[in-house]
């Protein structure tokens, strides 16, 4: 780290960052040769002044509609993820979103009865399904 | 949101699907995303939104034709609800320990003084980029090709660190670790290894920059696992653990999670899935066509460039190659200079269309071992798109 240069640096790094780092690239090993009390030569690249990075998260996810299944989905998936990766899904059949509810149950270790499992698709199929069309591949881990 | 918002959104989401699904094979047509789904997260540009929590932001495709990707435009992907939002520099270590003679706790500012530096620029590509073209559809990140950047990154090689602690001999894979948690003690964390040899092969590197400056926090803030040719899965953010391993790592994400099929191209039926799976690796070669897209209008007679990125893992780009017929004809497009093996390159072929009407552009890469692009692809995960694309663009 080079204190003095700090500020300089910082303001190199953003005006790269407000410019889009479109320019062309190359690999860069260019010592900085204003180093004094390093014995290892940096890379130049700005670090925040403030030793405390924090961020705040938006909060804006969608409300779902009201309909049997609903309190479950809630109680259940919501704890977990934002309602978005339901809508962010194509229209799947049934077989394909209890899959998926399943998935979410035995492996993620989700608090659901096979019961509850049943609703919960149910609802899901009435926001963002179909019928089933005997076709519809299974869901599988990581994405 | 209100109600109205929503049905609204449930509306657009069914009538894209309804559209997209009619009549679909491989090589599906493209649309380009509205500017509802653009959503800005801290430290980000605006970018498409998939899912808010946790986050999964897809860059939009006009970063393409820069070099690299800037930081506020990179693309955004974690598997936990509990990620990192404050970071205290002051207490924050790097620990690695394990199978080792010296195990070792680091600052950021010790990782950056006491170790020699390097850069490398290098593509990072979610495994399930290009997800939303297979047919038939499969759960996941409905991705569409944004969820890939090219970046210049700035740090330590893995093999510095580990020649620092002494591995003991007998060591098989080491892991990495970030501070992201699980919602629930029953989901398992997000850890990924790589072999020990892979690990110390001078490449894979702790990133503490990108692009000459520090990794935004939700792309990994303050350090970033880097491994060159590698998806993106690999790619730990939010770096603070390192173990060394006498024996090989296993937890979900790897014997579970992250799989393909083991044949050519990670390619399945969904009719006969593959019995045998492996851990997805290495990226496969492909090029993105960026522009034109698909709602921009073009005139006859007037003079365009046709053009997009292509990399693969590590071997280079040697040709890509153009349609504007839909495949009958192809004609070799310019590359750019190389700027590293690891790094995409970008291409351009210049086209005057003679006549109105529709025309279908298409573009494969080749890379230096003679591999090219699929016609044909499926797996049920959804990972390493790499058919040859199809964009229908109209000419006035």
């Amino acid at each position: 780290m080079v204190p003095k240069k700090k500020s300089t640096v910082l303001a190199l790094g953003l005006a790269a960052l407000i410019a889009g780092c479109g320019r062309s690239s190359n690999v860069s090993n260019e010592p900085d040769h204003d180093m004094t009390n390093a014995t290892i030569e940096s890379i130049p690249v700005s670090m925040p002044d403030n030793p405390v990075h924090t961020i705040v998260m938006p909060h804006d996810e969608p409300m779902f509609p009201p309909g049997p299944g609903r309190e479950e989905f809630v109680t259940a998936c919501v704890v977990c993820h934002s309602p978005r990766y339901i809508t962010m899904q194509p229209r799947f059949s049934r077989t394909t979103w209890l899959s998926e509810v399943n998935k979410m149950k035995d492996v993620y270790g989700a608090h659901i009865s096979a019961e509850q499992a049943q609703k919960i698709t149910d609802y899901l199929v009435s926001i963002n399904g179909q019928l089933d069309t005997g076709q519809a591949p299974k869901g599988t881990y990581g994405e | 949101m209100n109600r109205r918002g929503f049905l609204q959104l449930i509306g657009v989401t069914g009538a894209t699907t309804l559209t997209a699904s009619c009549n679909r094979i491989n090589s599906v047509l493209e649309t380009s995303p509205s500017p509802a789904d653009l959503v800005r997260f801290p430290e980000k540009t605006e970018m498409i939104l998939l899912t808010d929590r946790p986050p999964q932001l897809e860059t939009p495709i006009h970063y393409f034709r820069q070099d690299l990707t800037p930081n506020e435009a990179f693309f955004v992907r974690w598997h936990l609800e509990g990620i990192p939002t404050s970071v205290d520099l002051r207490t924050f270590r790097l620990n690695v320990s394990g199978h080792v003679r010296q195990p070792l706790q680091l600052t950021v500012d010790e990782l950056r003084s006491q170790f020699e530096p390097m850069s490398i620029v290098a593509v990072n590509q979610c495994s399930g980029n290009s997800r939303s073209f297979f047919e038939p559809r499969v759960p996941g990140g409905q991705w569409r090709h944004g969820a890939v950047g090219n970046a210049k990154w700035t740090g330590v090689s893995v093999k510095s660190i580990l020649d620092r602690v002494e591995v003991k001999s007998g060591a098989v894979d080491v892991s990495f670790n970030g501070l992201d948690a699980p919602p629930l003690p029953s989901v398992s964390d997000f850890v990924k290894a790589l072999s020990i040899d892979h690990a110390r092969d001078g490449e894979v590197m702790i990133a503490y920059a990108m692009n000459d400056a520090a990794l935004p926090m939700v792309n990994g803030f303050p350090l970033r696992l880097v491994v060159p040719g590698w998806y993106g899965t690999y790619w730990v953010k939010a770096l603070s653990d390192i173990t060394v391993l006498p024996q090989a790592f296993s937890n979900f994400w790897t014997d579970k999670a992250y799989r393909i099929p083991n044949g050519p191209n990670g390619t399945e039926s969904p009719k006969n899935l593959a019995k045998v799976t492996v851990p997805i690796n290495r990226f496969n070669v492909r090029s993105i066509l960026v522009r034109p897209g698909p709602d921009e209008v073009l005139h006859s007679g007037i003079p365009n460039e046709i053009e997009g990125i292509a990399f693969d893992a590590g071997h280079g780009i040697t040709r890509v190659e153009v349609s504007t017929d839909g495949g009958a004809t192809w004609a070799d497009a310019r590359l750019d200079s190389e700027i590293g093996k690891y790094s995409w390159r970008r291409w351009r072929a210049p086209w005057t269309p003679t006549s109105r009407g529709q025309y279908r552009l298409m573009a494969r890469a080749t890379n230096a071992i003679g591999e090219t692009q699929s016609k044909e692809q499926w797996n049920r995960s959804g990972f390493m798109w790499n058919v040859i694309q199809q964009v229908d663009v109209n000419v006035e």
